[in-house]
C-alpha cells in the first residue's frame, strides 16, 4: 500500500517540478537592474524536486512489501466529506446557522446513530452560539439569514 | 533601557486584565488540547488562530498581537503539561511529547501513586517553564545583538539550516521530508512577487494573487487532517481512569525527583533550541539520561518517580526554548513555532532580531505572560486534574464534527471566501494520505511560512553578489551554516545505513 502510494506521489511530485520548471520559464530573469529575477528561485526549487522525487522513486524498489491491511470505515467517512463540502457550497447562499445546524446533526447520526434529541439541542445551540457571539457580540460577519427567511 | 526595564514593561502589558484573560483561556485550551488524544498542541494552535484573530479585532494592531500571541503560546506550553494527565493516568498519551511518562507514570498509577506522579509532573514542568523563562530572558538581548548583524547571505544560510534541521529529523525518510519542505517553499512562490510585482503561477486567477494563505494549509493539513483519519481508523476503547488518592508528594519523593527535574529542565531547554529537535526529543533523550545517571536503573519502568519529573520537565523546557530561536532569529525549529510565526505575521509583527527593538511591547509582554501562565498552570493542574482527566470521556460522535465545524468558521471568518474553505477541505484529505504514509507535514508548514523570506534573503545576496552563488560560501558564517545543515542531514542517513535506530521528531 505504502510503495503503491509512495510510486505514484513520486511521479506527481516529478509532475509538479516540471510544471513548476516551465512555469518559471515563462517570468522575468531580472528586475530593475539586478540579474536576479522572480523565476530564480522557483527555478532552483523545481528542480531540487525533480530531482528529490526522482530519489523517492528508486527508494520505493528498495523496500519490502509490508501486507498489513486495516480495516477502514469508508462509509461514514464518505458521508461526512460529503456533508463538509455541501455544507461549503450552500454557506453563502443559506447562512452560517442553517448551514452549520445540519451539517453538525448529519454528522452527529453519522458517527453514532443514536441519542437523536441530544444531537438535536447540540448542533442547534452549537450553531446559534457560535452565530451570536461572533455577529452579535464581536460584530464580525459571517453569512446572514436567506432572503426568504427574514 | 535595561533587560529589567523591559521585562517590567512586559509584565504591565501581561498584567491588563484582558491579557490575563487570554493568558487563562490559552493555558486552559491547551491543557484541553494536551489532554485529548488525536489533538496535538499544532493542530490546536492552528484552530485557534482565526478564533483569536476575530476576538482580537477590535484592539489597535500591536496590543491586538500581543493578545493573540499570549493566548497561542499558552496553548502551546499548556498542552505540555496536559500531555502527562492522560499518560499517568490512561496509559494514553494525549500528544506524542508524552509517550515516556506512560512508561514510568502509568505504572505509578496503577501502583496508586497517580496523585503524586501526577503533581511532581506538574511541579518538574513549573521549574522547568521557570528555568527556560529565565534563560530566554538572558539570552534574548544577545542573540538578536549577534543575528542583527547578518547579511542576506547569511540569513539565507541560517534558514536552510533550520529547515535541513527540520527536514532531517522530521520523518522516517529525509526524502520525503525534504520533498514536503520544498513542496511548502514553492507554494509560497505563488502569487504575487514582493520585489518585482509579478503575478507568479496564479494562472490570472484573482484568488490566487494574495497567496496561498497559510492558515488554511495549516487547519487543513493538521486539524482535518487529524478529523478524518479518525473517523476512518475508528478504535474504540474505553480504558478506565485510575483512581487518584492524594495529590501531594511526600517529602520524600520531593527529594527524589529535585535532581532529575533539574536535569530534565537544562537538557530540555538545550534540546528546545536546536531546531528540528523539539520537545518529544527533549523528553526521550532526558529519560535515557535519568536512566544512566540512576544507581539503579531496573527502577524504570516499573514506576521510579525520576521516570515521571525528568521527561515532564523536559518537554516543558523545549516548548520554552524552542522559543528562542522564533523570537530572536526569527527561525522556527518545529512544527508548531512555525505556526507561531506564520500567526505573529499575520498581525504585520515579524519575528526577528528587531523584534525586540520594533514591538518591545509583543516580545516582553510574551515573555512575562508565559511566567503568568505557568503559575495558572501549576494552580489549575493540581486541584483540576480529576476535571481535566474527564475531558478524554469527551464522546467522539460530537467531538469530530465540531471540530470540522470551527475549521471551517475560523477560515471563513478570517478569509471570507468559498476558495478557501476548497482548499481546507482538500488540505485534509491531503493531510491524510500524506501522513498515513509517512510524509510529514510540519516541513511543508515550515516551508511556507519561511518561503518568502528565504526567496527575499537569497536575491537580495545575489543582488550584492551580482548572480554569484559563491557568496554563500566565501563568507564565514554562512558557510559554517551551510556546513552543519549538510552534516545534520547526512549523518542521519549515514546512521541509517549502519543499521542503528535513528531517534525521529513526531510533534503533532
Amino acid at each position: 500500500m505504502i510503495i503503491q502510494f509512495d510510486r505514484i506521489a513520486s511521479v506527481l511530485f516529478l509532475a509538479i517540478g516540471v510544471l513548476f520548471i516551465i512555469g518559471s520559464q515563462q517570468l522575468g530573469s531580472s528586475s530593475y537592474g539586478s540579474s536576479v529575477g522572480p523565476d530564480i528561485f522557483p527555478l532552483i526549487l523545481g528542480i531540487i524536486l525533480v530531482l528529490l522525487s526522482i530519489r523517492l522513486f528508486y527508494e520505493t524498489f528498495r523496500q519490502n512489501q509490508q501486507g498489513s491491511k486495516e480495516k477502514l470505515l469508508y462509509k461514514p467517512f464518505l458521508i461526512i466529506f460529503i456533508a463538509t463540502l455541501f455544507y461549503i457550497l450552500t454557506l453563502e447562499t443559506i447562512g452560517y446557522v442553517i448551514t452549520t445546524f445540519l451539517f453538525l446533526f448529519v454528522c452527529f447520526q453519522t458517527m453514532e446513530r443514536s441519542k437523536w434529541v441530544q444531537s438535536l439541542i447540540i448542533s442547534a445551540c452549537f450553531s446559534g452560539f457560535v452565530y451570536f457571539f461572533y455577529v452579535e457580540i464581536l460584530k464580525g460577519t459571517l453569512p446572514d439569514w436567506p432572503i426568504w427567511f427574514s | 533601557m535595561s533587560t529589567i526595564d523591559y521585562l517590567i514593561q512586559g509584565f504591565g502589558t501581561a498584567l491588563i486584565w484582558y491579557n490575563i484573560l487570554f493568558a487563562f483561556v490559552g493555558v486552559l485550551i491547551g491543557t484541553a488540547v494536551g489532554v485529548l488524544p488525536g489533538i496535538g498542541p499544532m493542530s490546536g494552535v492552528a484552530l485557534l488562530i482565526p478564533v483569536t484573530a476575530s476576538i482580537t479585532g477590535g484592539l489597535p494592531p500591536e496590543q491586538a498581537a500581543t493578545s493573540a500571541i499570549i493566548l497561542l503560546a499558552g496553548v502551546y506550553y499548556g498542552a505540555m503539561y496536559g500531555g502527562s494527565t492522560t499518560s499517568i493516568l490512561l496509559n494514553t498519551p494525549g500528544e506524542s511529547s508524552s509517550v515516556v511518562t506512560t512508561l514510568d507514570g502509568y505504572q505509578m498509577a496503577k501502583k496508586g501513586r497517580a496523585g503524586s506522579a501526577l503533581s511532581i509532573a506538574a511541579i518538574g514542568s513549573f521549574v522547568a517553564g521557570i528555568v527556560t523563562l529565565a534563560a530566554l530572558i538572558l539570552l534574548a538581548k544577545p542573540l538578536s545583538s549577534v543575528a542583527i548583524k547578518f547579511g542576506p547571505a547569511e540569513y539565507f544560510s541560517l534558514m536552510l539550516l533550520g529547515l535541513g534541521a527540520v527536514s532531517g529529523l522530521a520523518g522516517k525518510s529525509v526524502t520525503k521530508a525534504l520533498i514536503m519542505t520544498v513542496c511548502g517553499l514553492l507554494l509560497g512562490t505563488i502569487g504575487i512577487d514582493s520585489v518585482s510585482g509579478i503575478a507568479r503561477f496564479t494562472f490570472d486567477v484573482p484568488w490566487l494573487y494574495q497567496g496561498i494563505e497559510f492558515l488554511t494549509i495549516a487547519v487543513g493539513l493538521f486539524a482535518l487532517g487529524e478529523v478524518f483519519k479518525t473517523i476512518l481508523e475508528k478504535d474504540e476503547e474505553d480504558a478506565e481512569i485510575a483512581k487518584i488518592n492524594n495529590l501531594l508528594p511526600s517529602k520524600e519523593e520531593l527529594k527524589e525527583s529535585a535532581a532529575p527535574i533539574v536535569r530534565g529542565s537544562l537538557l530540555g531547554f538545550f534540546v528546545g533550541i536546536l531546531p528540528g529537535a523539539g520537545a518529544t526529543l527533549a523528553s526521550f533523550f532526558s529519560y535515557i539520561l535519568e536512566k544512566k545517571v540512576s544507581k539503579d536503573p531496573s527502577k524504570f519502568g516499573t514506576g521510579a518517580i525520576a521516570g515521571v519529573a525528568a521527561p515532564e520537565s523536559a518537554n516543558n523546557a523545549a516548548s520554552g526554548g524552542a522559543m528562542i530561536p522564533l523570537l530572536t532569529l526569527g527561525i522556527p525549529g518545529s512544527g508548531t513555532t512555525a505556526i507561531l510565526m506564520g500567526a505573529l505575521m499575520m498581525y504585520n509583527v515579524q519575528p526577528g532580531p528587531l523584534l525586540f527593538e520594533d514591538h518591545p511591547q509583543v516580545a516582553w509582554g510574551l515573555i512575562a505572560s508565559m511566567f503568568i501562565g505557568n503559575i495558572m498552570l501549576l494552580i489549575l493542574n493540581l486541584p483540576l486534574v480529576r476535571v481535566f482527566a474527564k475531558i478524554i470521556q469527551t464522546p467522539k460522535k460530537f467531538l469530530i464534527p465540531m471540530i470540522i465545524a470551527i475549521s471551517i468558521f475560523g477560515v471563513y471568518a478570517v478569509q471570507v471566501s468559498t476558495n478557501d474553505l476548497l482548499l481546507l477541505l482538500v488540505c485534509g484529505i491531503l493531510g491524510y494520505f500524506l501522513t498515513k504514509n509517512d510524509y510529514p507535514i510540519a516541513p511543508l508548514v515550515l516551508g511556507l511560512v519561511l518561503g518568502p523570506m528565504v526567496e527575499n534573503n537569497l536575491r537580495r545576496a545575489l543582488t550584492i553578489s551580482n548572480g554569484d552563488f559563491s557568496i554563500f560560501l566565501t563568507r564565514p558564517i554562512s558557510l559554517v551554516f551551510i556546513l552543519i545543515t549538510l552534516l545534520w542531514l547526512v549523518i542521519p542517513l549515514m546512521l541509517k545505513k549502519r543499521g542503528k535506530d535513528v531517534i525521529i521528531n513526531i510533534e503533532g
